[in-house]
This record gives C-alpha cells, sequence and structure tokens, in this order.
C-alpha cells in the first residue's frame, strides 16, 4: 500500500468517526425540537412513531407561554444567572488577583480548599443550608438560590481566573505603575482588557451552572411564580401524565440561551475549562 | 444565645486551628516554585480574597460542619422539638436498611461505566479531532455542545427517546428487528439504570474530548517527525509517543470527574427517579430522597458523612498519586 492510499484510507476512517459524533449529538436534539413541533396526537401514538412531524404545529410553545406562565420562569432564571454571572466575575477577578501575584501565609492550603469544595457533593451543603435559609427567611427567595448559586460555582471560577492571570506578565503592571497608575487603575485599566478571554469564560461558566440548575431550585423554591426554567418544567413531570409535548417545547427554549452562548464563546470556554482544570 | 454564641466561638476556632495545622504541614514540605514575581504585602492579599473567603466560609463551610452534627442527631423537620443526639442511631438504621446495598452497587456501576464510556468516547473524538480540516471550528462548537446543556434537558430527552409506547429507541430497534417487543426501558430493572448511564456518558464526552485535545494539541510536532523518519509505525507511535504525553492529563481529568459523576444525581431525579423500586438509585440520589420526602435529615446527613469518608480517602490517593498540590497549577 502506499502513502497516499494509507492516508486516504485514514482520511475515510477520520470522516466516519466525525460523522458518528455529530450524528450523536445532533440526533437527540433533533428528536426534542421536532417532538415539540408535533401535535399531541402524533407525539402519543403508539402504533407510529414518526420521525418528523407531520403537522407542524406552534400548539405546544403557545399552550407554554399561556398556560404555564414560561415567560415568568425565564426572567426569574435569568435574573438569577445573570446576577450570579457577574457578582462570580468581580469575586474571583479579586480573588484570583490575590492568588496570582501574591504569595502569602495560607496561600497552598488555601488553594487545596477550594480543589476540594468541587469534590464535597453540594447535597450535604444543601441540607443544612435549608436550615439555615428557613431560619434567616431566604427560603423561597431567588436571593437564597443567588447565594447558592455563588458558593457552588466560585471555587472552580477563581481557581481559573489565577491560571488566566498568571500568564501575564507582570511588567505590564509595573510599566503602569511607573507611569503613575494605582493599583486598582492598573488592575482595571491594564491587566483586565487584556484578561478579556478569561472574563468571558468564567462568566458562561457562572451563567451556565446558575442557568442549568436543577435541585437547589426545587429545594429552595416552592412558589410557582418564582420557579426557574428548569424547576418550573418539572412540575409539568406528573406521576401518571406528562405533557411531552410542551416539555420538549420548555427544553428547547431552555437550551437556546446556553448553547448559543457556548457556540460563539467556545474559543474562550474551552481555554477556561484547560486552563482551570488541568494543568501538567 | 450564650451557647450559640459559645458554640459559634468553637466552630470558629477549631476551624483556624485545623487550617494552622494543615497549612503547616504544607509549607514544611518546601514552597512550591511560580512562574510570576511574588509580592509580599502583608495585608494587600487577604483583602482581595476575603469577599470569595467569607462567603465559602457562612455559606459553604459553617453549612458543612452542621451536616456533620446533624448526622449524629436525631434530627427530623417534621419534628423540631425532637431534635437531640443519638450517637450512631442514624449509622446504624442506615446499614439496616434492606436496599442499601443494592444502592452502593448501583453507584459503583454507574460510576465506572460512565466514566470509562466517556474516557474512551472523548479519547476517539479528540484524537479524530487533532488534525485540521475545514470547519473544524463549526464542528467543535456542536459537538461539544452537550457541556452547555443542563442536566434538566439532557434527562428530559433521554426519558423521552426511551419512553416504552412512544419512544424512538424502541421504535427502531423494532425496524431493525433487534428486538420483538417494545421495552419498557424505565420500568425494567437494569435497564433503567442503563439509560441513566447512557445519558450521562453522552453529557460527558465533550469534557473529555476538550481536555484530552488540549494535552494532544501541546505535544511537540518534531517529535512525531523524528519518530517517522526512525520508521515508527502509527500503532507504535500511539502507544510510545501520544500515550505517555497525555499520561497526566487523563489521570488528573479521570480522577476528577469520577468524584463528579459519583456525586451528580439530577439525570437520575428527571430520568427515573430511582425507580423502579430503587434499582436506579445511587447513593447521592438516595441522601435527597431520604433528605427531602421523609425529611429526616439526621439519617440524609449520616449518609453523607459516609459519602465524605469515601470521597477523602479517594481524594487523598488523587493528591498523592498526582501530586497535585506539589505541581502548584490547577
Amino acid at each position: 500500500m502506499t502513502y497516499s492510499t494509507k492516508r486516504l484510507l485514514g482520511n475515510i476512517g477520520r470522516g466516519m468517526i466525525l460523522a458518528f459524533f455529530l450524528l450523536l449529538v445532533i440526533l437527540p436534539i433533533y428528536w426534542m425540537v421536532i417532538s415539540s413541533l408535533k401535535t399531541n396526537a402524533e407525539i402519543i401514538n403508539a402504533q407510529e412513531v414518526t420521525y418528523y412531524p407531520h403537522e407542524i404545529t406552534g400548539a405546544n410553545y403557545v399552550q407554554l407561554f399561556e398556560l404555564y406562565d414560561y415567560r415568568r420562569m425565564l426572567s426569574n432564571s435569568l435574573v438569577v444567572s445573570v446576577s450570579t454571572g457577574l457578582c462570580i466575575t468581580l469575586f474571583s477577578i479579586f480573588g484570583g488577583y490575590g492568588l496570582a501575584r501574591y504569595s502569602f501565609r495560607g496561600k497552598d492550603t488555601m488553594l487545596i480548599f477550594f480543589l476540594v469544595t468541587q469534590m464535597i457533593p453540594l447535597i450535604l451543603v444543601i441540607i443544612p443550608l435549608y436550615v439555615i435559609f428557613s431560619k434567616m427567611g431566604l427560603i423561597n427567595t431567588h436571593f437564597g438560590l443567588f447565594i447558592f448559586y455563588m458558593i457552588a460555582n466560585l471555587p472552580f471560577c477563581v481557581i481559573t481566573m489565577r491560571s488566566f492571570f498568571e500568564r501575564i506578565p507582570y511588567t505590564l503592571e509595573e510599566a503602569a505603575y511607573v507611569d503613575g497608575c494605582s493599583k486598582m487603575g492598573s488592575l482595571f485599566r491594564i491587566v483586565l482588557p487584556v484578561m478579556f478571554p478569561g472574563i468571558v469564560a468564567v462568566f458562561v461558566f457562572a451563567f451556565i451552572g446558575a442557568w442549568n440548575e436543577l435541585i437547589a431550585g426545587t429545594i429552595f423554591i416552592n412558589t410557582s411564580n418564582l420557579w426557574t426554567v428548569p424547576v418550573g418544567l418539572k412540575s409539568l413531570i406528573g406521576k401518571y401524565d406528562v405533557k411531552w409535548g410542551v416539555l420538549m417545547a420548555g427544553g428547547v427554549g431552555a437550551l437556546i440561551p446556553t448553547a448559543f452562548m457556548f457556540a460563539f464563546m467556545q474559543k474562550f470556554v474551552v481555554e477556561g475549562l484547560t486552563a482551570g482544570a488541568v494543568k501538567e | 444565645m450564650g451557647i450559640v454564641i459559645l458554640y459559634l466561638v468553637g466552630v470558629a476556632s477549631l476551624a483556624v486551628a485545623g487550617f494552622w495545622l494543615i497549612d503547616r504541614h504544607i509549607r514544611k514540605k518546601g514552597t512550591t516554585r511560580r512562574a510570576t514575581p511574588q509580592l509580599k504585602k502583608k495585608w494587600e492579599p487577604y483583602m482581595f480574597l476575603l469577599p470569595t473567603l467569607l462567603l465559602l466560609l457562612f455559606m459553604f463551610g459553617y453549612p458543612l460542619i452542621n451536616s456533620f452534627i446533624m448526622a449524629f442527631q436525631n434530627y427530623k423537620l417534621t419534628a423540631p422539638t425532637k431534635i437531640h443526639f443519638n450517637g450512631l442511631d442514624n449509622f446504624r438504621k442506615l446499614f439496616g436498611e434492606s436496599d442499601i446495598w443494592l444502592i452502593i452497587r448501583n453507584s459503583f456501576t454507574y460510576v465506572v461505566v460512565s466514566v470509562a464510556g466517556q474516557f474512551l468516547l472523548g479519547l476517539i473524538l479528540a484524537l479524530a479531532l487533532n488534525k485540521r480540516f475545514r470547519l473544524r471550528g463549526l464542528y467543535q462548537a456542536i459537538v461539544f455542545l452537550p457541556w452547555s446543556l443542563s442536566a434538566f434537558v439532557i434527562g428530559l430527552m433521554h426519558r423521552w427517546s426511551f419512553n416504552g409506547e412512544y419512544g424512538v429507541v424502541n421504535d427502531m430497534l423494532l425496524k431493525l428487528s433487534i428486538v420483538n417487543e417494545k421495552i419498557a426501558w424505565l420500568g425494567t430493572p437494569g435497564f433503567s439504570l442503563a439509560v441513566v448511564i447512557i445519558a450521562m456518558i453522552w453529557m460527558g464526552i465533550p469534557f473529555f474530548a476538550i481536555m484530552i485535545l488540549a494535552s494532544l494539541q501541546s505535544i511537540p510536532v518534531n517529535i512525531y517527525e523524528a519518530s517517522h523518519i526512525d520508521g515508527c509505525g502509527p500503532l507504535r507511535r500511539f502507544f510510545q509517543i501520544t500515550i505517555p504525553y497525555i499520561k497526566p492529563t487523563i489521570i488528573v481529568t479521570i480522577l476528577l470527574r469520577t468524584i463528579w459523576i459519583f456525586n451528580s444525581f439530577d439525570l437520575i431525579v428527571v430520568i427515573t427517579n430511582g425507580g423502579p423500586a430503587n434499582y436506579s438509585q445511587t447513593l447521592p440520589s438516595y441522601m435527597y430522597t431520604k433528605a427531602f420526602s421523609s425529611y429526616d435529615f439526621g439519617l440524609a446527613s449520616a449518609l453523607g458523612v459516609l459519602l465524605m469518608a469515601v470521597l477523602v480517602v479517594y481524594v487523598v490517593l488523587f493528591l498523592k498519586t498526582t501530586r497535585y498540590n506539589k505541581a502548584g497549577n490547577f
């Protein structure tokens, strides 16, 4: 076999693998989208499962918004996720800077504690937090949920931000001091603009973490007008009756923001993931 | 009131003492090497970290200590006046439950099969992506998409696809004549856990692929060129160059992921809710069920302490084998 036929075979093999993974990802999403566009009769037709909607309808989406107040859920999710994202970004800029630029007592221990928090099952924290929140009157408030999403995502984001800071040479800051810039001035005017990928990555992590969360939402929130998207949609799964069409429509609505965010910020997110978790 | 203050002071001083002890232990081993110049200002770093530390101390550390105390208490939310210490009663009750060994076995199967599946498929995807082709950016944006989706949506998708009556999986299996009649995936012991595992694998492939791909791209090209000149075949190249280079990443990713998968149970809640009859229940999901259906926080916390014990052993081994803390960068 000559070199070029070998290469051709290799390319075909690679192409098949790539096609396999593409289908693997797309098919479940496709199934969800077309299910949301089917009529209820077509969805629960056990005789014939249709692979594309024979009759396209927006009824599920209309029902979702009119019967189940999806707009409310979306805006609740948005409020909680954006505030979590912004606060975490701010906290981890400071925390990451402190960890990257200074050596101080307790630093290594602190880093290990941050790492260990990533390994503790969060349900172990949720249980006592439920008691604490009910004493503080934070059950059934978005603020309680916000606090929980902060602690759940902050350690990882601080660690990620630290590795982004470490890539920026300190001389850049020194130059700013020489030119008469203050500490905060150099941080916000010189360092942060260069840090843009890190900031985007951390915001996306925090936003997605809060937007996608289900368990704490079901525990801390129990009035329907405060429900976030996953919590509200979960209430549509009854014991005997599951509204599949509406659920699928809701699922499509829930995945659109994070999917677009990811598609456009992919480069930063990938960079952040690899910077934050592992480095050999 | 006095007792509360005493208690808080006690907790705080214990935390400080523990921190100091661990810190001394670490510093004895020598300080880590840093790439950037390190500033030595006494207060500045603490000021930068203060917001994060305070939040974590009060909303993460304090609750955690609470749950360790609850584990040794008769703590039922339905009977708030009868809260008292009861020694090891919760643990005795826990191991007296008939399903506990089934649940432990489920957890084990769930973690091992999910990690193995994610790793193998992630590795294959990363290897296939490690060469430029047209529209690679777009392809990655699609294939890595499951990373950004919520467990809730993914669970919903799989629950619907594996639906016994109207599900597309059954229909396809029937059409390909692999089965003769529809399978009640979510109502059959064994199959229900399998569906959860499939969903978990689907969700986690991108993470492994991203990690391994980044590490593949850091392998210097001239090593491959040299091996080519020396007449090294593709198989040998893979096992003697690629694998040794990406091994540290693989180890760390697998270990971190194992813990993460073990702890995550939202897929289980969405797809099967542990059913049928605990056949797809894992330890954390069981803990959730115990805590928020019977409101027996004492028992749930006891289960949590058990989980933590397992994880601590695992983490210590992890830090030892990978020298994670010495690397200085994580």
